[in-house]
């Protein structure tokens, strides 16, 4: 075994070289381990390579940290030189065994800045990285900053082709396709790095509000985007039920979809032939127009729209809270699912609120209120605003089976909605389990919840 | 056991494991704060080498004022924190350029209100915590714009009356505490939902008596400790089982090497020493000395700063019990 200082810096560096061949060799590698090895027992690198994992024997890594962690620090306070494509190496060793060292991501932006880093290279390291250490903050701290990058990027390349079309609007011009096309490349390539995290750690804050922020800042106002992942979302928190993030992302889309959906008419045409509706406040983005187009024909009145919006947040809530009935039922005394019970149906509570002040609000435009009630009509919660918000009674609706939200013919046909959800059916859902279940934890949380209700949203309204 | 930890505490700085040393360097000005802050607690603090420590929070000093965590890394606002702290504890903040640090965290906050981390622009309500923090210790508040900065750090807060680290992000311990400290120093307690959070904060406790951090995730020394210190600082923590959670906090001492770990049974680190021992004082312990909730530094050293972040108390309740009283008396008399 290596133990004279010479010989620990002849064995590092070609540790640390092996490791940059080995990406060389194999630019898929997917995940990266240590191997438990104590010594040194057979005569090879310490790197092993197999398929697309990439393994460091354990025993060199006791050495190797050491070694390139004070070789950079050296480097940071101008005491040792290293060249461009030596500090890329070193950082990326530095950062696969210990990922929240601040300093040598900074170094890697600064070479991100010179250009002698493009910023995949640093996706993919991060997403490396975040396969042995699924929580690291300042992985996911990085992770943001180049995603910033790539976005000003994307902006500037946009500004450029609007001078060389000068003629051309700028919402033409971020639907250009090849843009968009990498855009929405990165974003999906987010969500995978961001839920490969949160399969490796559960309730993984960091992972989640990354994911979150990934949405904020890459898909404001793209609803069908919010939709479909809602719905791939189903399927991994039903498998994952004790996971309190993955439900409160769950939230956030519920949320931002019943905010977008509320700021109807959504459609550019719809809005520029309609001043008298409160404009849409989301930013043109690629898909927005043509993510809309489906729920907003261009023929579409503002009423009938927001009837349709209306709808969509009524199918939403519903189908929400029948998710979160099936798995309380089915995985009993969770505290996650009750918890987010308790959000969604403050949402919900908060979304008919919004609706019937708007409605009183506007009691000098007739006109406004009459189609408002015609909405409200449209979506079975006509009781509400006809001055009587205690009627909390689900008004009676025959037939189960759920329209599409997005079909807008079906709606005219007058299929049939859902139940809007109301205290007594939350009421009514709490008996039941308490009288149903003898798990106790199960029906301390119930009872928990309809306290809760009780509390912060019956004796609020 | 106090001497215990306290020995436990002393040793630590002096072990020399390159490979340990290494791993967690990056947050070394923070170790510093933790286990100075312990010793202190437990009356200890002549025992650390103040003036080893003093130099080196001055060669952490960076020429854009900001502190790093230790020689050769880059600023942060966490580390300038931490620092600022330990030169409180040892009463030196002359020992750094205060105006340039003032300056170093004005220059962070942006236009909504928010701070970043470092001049690299991560915003985290745990920075606003950090700015307020340092500025409240070298009472220099005024050099930001505190109403912008109440206004993003009310931007986080949540329906279940919780704060997150960015605006729609979820609930956590740990940035609760962040955001009711920051809101205890700029004087804005009366801005959070006291009953709904201190609903949420006491549904943490366990059964084992610890708290955890958020819904099902396992109990928690510090989290206790961000937990029990936020429910001081909303005037609630009468909502818990104090002496429960006492029994939790002491099964997680090691009682042959000293220190506390997250959890009984687990490895003990300063981390969760200090948050153990100033857990214990918040519960009434009192052969520890009294700790403030807010700064998580021991209360002489706010005397001394005359520093008095402001904190909730039993008003409510208290206004409950009187009205009932009198209903009592007018039911007398109405019967008289």
């Amino acid at each position: 075994m290596a133990e004279s200082e010479e010989e620990v810096d002849v064995l590092v560096q070609r540790v640390v070289k092996d490791i940059s061949n080995a990406f060389k060799r194999n630019p898929n590698i997917d995940e990266i381990g240590v191997i438990p090895c104590p010594e040194a027992r057979y005569n090879r690198s310490p790197i092993v390579l197999v398929e697309n994992k990439l393994g460091v024997e354990s025993w060199c890594i006791k050495f190797l940290l050491p070694y390139v962690h004070n070789k950079l620090l050296l480097y940071r306070q101008r005491k040792h030189w290293l060249d461009r494509e030596a500090l890329v190496d070193i950082t990326s060793t530095l950062l696969l065994l210990n990922p929240d060292f601040t300093t040598a991501w900074n170094v890697r932006k600064e070479l991100l800045q010179c250009g002698a880093l493009v910023p995949e290279k640093d996706l993919y390291l991060g997403k490396l990285a975040l396969t042995k250490f699924p929580k690291s903050p300042e992985t996911w701290i990085h992770r943001r900053w180049v995603l910033q990058q790539v976005l000003q990027r994307f902006s500037a390349a946009a500004c450029r082709s609007q001078q060389q079309h000068g003629e051309m609007e700028s919402s033409e011009l971020q639907r250009s396709p090849m843009l968009s096309d990498q855009l929405t490349r990165t974003l999906h390539e987010e969500m995978k790095v961001c839920c490969d995290a949160a399969c490796r750690y559960p309730s993984n804050y960091n992972a989640w509000s990354h994911r979150i922020w990934v949405l904020q800042h890459m898909a404001r106002g793209n609803i069908k985007f919010f939709h479909d992942e809602l719905s791939s979302m189903r399927v991994w928190v039903s498998m994952h039920v004790s996971d309190h993030s993955g439900f409160h992302y769950r939230q956030f889309l519920l949320k931002e979809l019943m905010t977008e959906l509320s700021q109807a008419p959504t459609s550019s045409y719809a809005s520029q032939n309609r001043p008298s509706t409160a404009p849409s406040s989301s930013p043109p983005h690629p898909s927005h127009t043509e993510a809309n187009g489906e729920l907003t024909g261009a023929e579409a009145s503002g009423d009938e729209e927001r009837q349709l919006n209306s709808a969509t947040v009524l199918q939403l809530f519903h189908q929400e809270l029948e998710l979160c009935s099936d798995l309380i039922q089915s995985f009993p005394g969770h505290e996650t699912l009750w918890s987010h019970r308790r959000h969604v149906f403050y949402l919900w509570h908060l979304w008919r609120r919004d609706l019937e002040h708007h409605c009183s609000c506007n009691g000098d435009a007739e006109a406004v209120y009459a189609s408002s009630d015609s909405d409200l009509q449209a979506v079975g919660l006509q009781s509400h605003v006809n001055g009587q918000p205690g009627a909390d009674e689900a008004m009676e609706v025959e037939g189960t089976s759920l329209p599409d939200p997005h079909d807008s013919k079906r709606l005219k046909r007058g299929v049939p909605l859902p139940d809007p959800p109301s205290l007594t059916s939350e009421y009514g859902f709490v008996s039941g389990v308490l009288d149903s279940c003898c798990n106790h934890e199960q029906k301390r949380f119930a009872a928990a919840y309809k306290k809760w209700i009780d509390t912060v949203v019956n004796q609020a309204r | 056991m106090l001497d215990k930890h306290a020995d436990y505490i002393a040793a630590y700085g002096s072990k020399n494991d390159d490979y340990e040393y290494t791993l967690s360097e990056y947050l070394r000005m923070s170790g510093i704060y933790w286990g100075l802050t312990v010793m202190d607690l437990m009356g200890q603090l002549p025992r650390m080498n103040q003036q080893e420590i003093i130099d080196f929070i001055t060669a952490c000093q960076h020429e854009c004022g900001g502190i790093s965590a230790s020689i050769g890394h880059d600023p942060h606002l966490l580390y300038t924190l931490s620092a600022i702290q330990i030169l409180c504890l040892y009463d030196s903040t002359d020992a750094i350029d205060v105006d340039k640090v003032v300056e170093y965290i004005k220059g962070l906050q942006q236009e909504d209100g928010s701070f970043a981390g470092d001049k690299w622009g991560e915003i985290d309500t745990r920075f606003s915590f950090c700015a307020a923090a340092a500025l409240a210790l070298l009472g220099r508040m005024d050099a930001i714009n505190v109403d912008k900065a109440v206004e993003f750090v009310l931007s986080c807060m949540n329906f279940d009356g919780g704060f997150g680290c960015r605006p729609g992000s979820e609930s956590h311990a740990g940035q609760i505490y962040c955001c009711t400290g920051f809101l205890s120093l700029t004087g804005q307690l009366h801005q959070v939902n006291a009953d709904l959070l201190g609903w949420w904060l006491c549904e943490r406790q366990l059964l084992s008596g610890g708290l955890n951090g958020r819904p099902e995730k396992l109990p928690d020394v510090c989290y206790s400790w961000w937990v029990l210190a936020s429910l001081k600082i909303i005037g609630k923590i009468h909502w818990i089982d104090k002496a429960k959670l006492r029994t939790f906090i002491l099964a997680c001492q090691d009682e042959e090497t000293g220190g506390f770990a997250d959890r009984p049974g687990d490895m003990v680190d300063p981390f969760h020493t200090l948050f153990g021992v100033a857990g214990l004082s918040l519960l009434g312990d009192k052969q520890i000395k009294p700790v403030n909730p807010v700064l998580c530094m021991p209360e002489d050293i706010m005397q001394r700063l005359n520093l008095k972040p402001e904190l909730l108390n039993f008003f409510l309740p208290m206004l409950t019990l009187v009205l009932l009283h009198h209903r009592n008396l007018e039911i007398i008399f109405s019967h008289a």
